[in-house]
């Protein structure tokens, strides 16, 4: 009954959510206040499991509610955090059940520095607080690379500088390409299945990733997470090699090596012929030292060795023996020359002896003795034959001759 | 080695086995009959080394699909 009166006594009262769609309903046809850019500094920033980001918006004065939905969230290049000054972009309206106007929000863009800046210092400092960029992650380079994988555009100047400089440093090196899209939205995705796929297939020794010159916007597949997981994922040492040498990108960061330019990778990547020729020429004059060091080593311990006390020792007891047997045999010589002397002389006596019993003491006596031409003794007749050249020996010289015939004696011939 | 093995080889074999004989002849532990022959192998090596870096000749390819196969192509690199 008490209602019933009040609204006889107060009829045009509202209820409370007949109000908040009133107001709703005039913000909402307000055309400046469903297009407006607002800035304000972000607090209480929530990203909710929803995928709906929410905070406030505010400055020194005041605070305005914001909602971002999941649609325009997923669409942001860098994460807001609370106390970032941004400007935002959306429209003003009513939320019925709170009786609070807020802010719907489709667009964030740092106030200041550039969205692009906040997403690569973001995914740089998570990266690197996963440990992603520590030195002990990085692998070392093959020395000499049979296969260089690389991972760029094939049309672009990039891979005409690395074809260009493998060629001239490295021909021995096979090159294949993956040609990846390096810019636009694709990019990330078909550089990381690039640098996947040479991984599976174990099909490069090392890789070059990258692309040529261009803008912040034009490099900035190579500071997506994407492409940053996939070379940190990679088991191939890669050579990241964005752009020009002032352009570093989180690519640059992850991989085991940071190329200047294109060029500089395909640099890094293959060693240059000549100088690996003269490196052998260093291995053979160096194993050619290492030689003669050896020789000259063994040569001096030889020395060392043979004039060492060991082997001197034994030296000197050969010279101390050869003193002894000199000064005995000094002592023994007196004794020995009496000695000698006699034996001497019984020796003088033997020889005459001797003398009488040589044979040819007869030819003193007259008699010849005949020799054949092999210097034989003649002493048969069956011995020569006609023609024979002989020797005759005589006392006081030798006369040669030729047998003119042959006949036996007639007392030998009867006998026999 | 032979000759015969030696030249079959590959490139990075044979650099592999050529450093594994200055590593060799360096700790100066090898004998001095070894040492020679080693010296020589080397040079052999050092000399086979060459003669594949004179031979090559760049080989480049592209991978594309075709008939859902990933297949290496050869590669005539853009004009520059």
């Amino acid at each position: 009954m008490d209602i019933d009166v009040r609204d006889m006594r107060f009829p045009g009262a509202l209820t409370v959510s007949e109000l908040n769609q009133y107001i709703k309903d005039l913000i909402d046809v307000n055309p400046p206040l469903s297009d407006v850019y607002i800035k304000g500094e972000i607090s209480n920033f929530k990203a909710h499991s929803s995928g709906h980001f929410y905070f406030t918006l505010k400055d020194a004065q005041g605070a305005l509610r914001s909602v971002m939905f999941r649609s325009s969230a997923q669409k942001m290049t860098f994460m807001p955090e609370n106390g970032m000054k941004v400007i935002a972009h959306g429209r003003i309206s009513v939320f019925v059940r709170d009786g609070t106007y807020q802010l719907y929000a489709d667009s964030l863009d740092p106030d200041g520095v550039g969205a692009l800046y906040i997403a690569f210092e973001q995914l740089k400092r998570k990266l690197e607080s996963e440990g992603l960029f520590a030195q002990e992650k990085k692998k070392s380079l093959p020395k000499i690379p049979s296969v260089v994988g690389i991972v760029t555009s094939p049309t672009g100047a990039a891979v005409r500088d690395i074809i260009h400089i493998c060629r001239r440093r490295f021909p021995y090196a096979k090159l294949v390409l993956y040609p990846a899209l390096v810019q636009g939205p694709d990019a990330p995705a078909s550089i990381a299945a690039g640098i996947a796929y040479f991984n599976r297939a174990h099909a490069a020794d090392v890789l070059i990733v990258g692309r040529g010159g261009g803008s912040v916007e034009d490099l900035w597949a190579f500071n997506t997470e994407l492409v940053a997981r996939a070379v940190a994922a990679s088991e191939i040492p890669v050579i990241s090699a964005v752009g020009h040498e002032t352009d570093f990108t989180i690519c640059d960061f992850v991989a085991d090596r940071r190329a200047p330019t294109p060029s500089a990778a395909a640099e890094i990547a293959v060693p240059d012929t000549a100088e690996l020729k003269q490196k052998f020429l260093n291995i053979v004059s160096r194993e050619k030292a290492v030689l003669l060091q050896t020789l000259e080593r063994d040569r001096q311990r030889l020395l060392r060795s043979s004039t060492s006390r060991s082997l001197r020792s034994p030296m000197h007891t050969v010279e101390d023996r050869r003193m002894a047997v000199a000064s005995l045999a000094q002592r023994m010589d007196p004794a020995m020359g009496r000695e000698l002397e006699k034996r001497r002389g019984a020796l003088a006596a033997a020889g005459g002896a001797l003398g009488a019993l040589n044979p040819m003491s007869v030819l003193t006596r007259g008699f010849c003795a005949a020799f054949s031409g092999a210097g034989q003794l003649i002493k048969s007749v069956g011995q020569v034959a006609a023609g024979d050249e002989i020797t005759i020996q005589m006392t006081d010289g030798t006369a040669d001759a030729v047998v003119r015939s042959v006949r036996l004696s007639d007392t030998i011939a009867k006998g026999s | 080695m032979e000759q015969e093995k030696l030249q079959e080889l590959s490139f990075e074999a044979a650099l592999a086995r050529l450093e594994e004989i200055v590593g060799a002849l360096e700790s100066g532990t090898a004998a001095l009959d070894d040492s020679l022959a080693l010296f020589e192998e080397g040079v052999a090596l050092v000399r086979l080394c060459n003669g594949k870096l004179d031979a090559a000749q760049q080989r480049i390819k592209i991978i594309t699909e075709e008939d859902g196969a990933v297949v290496e192509k050869d590669f005539d690199a853009p004009a520059g």
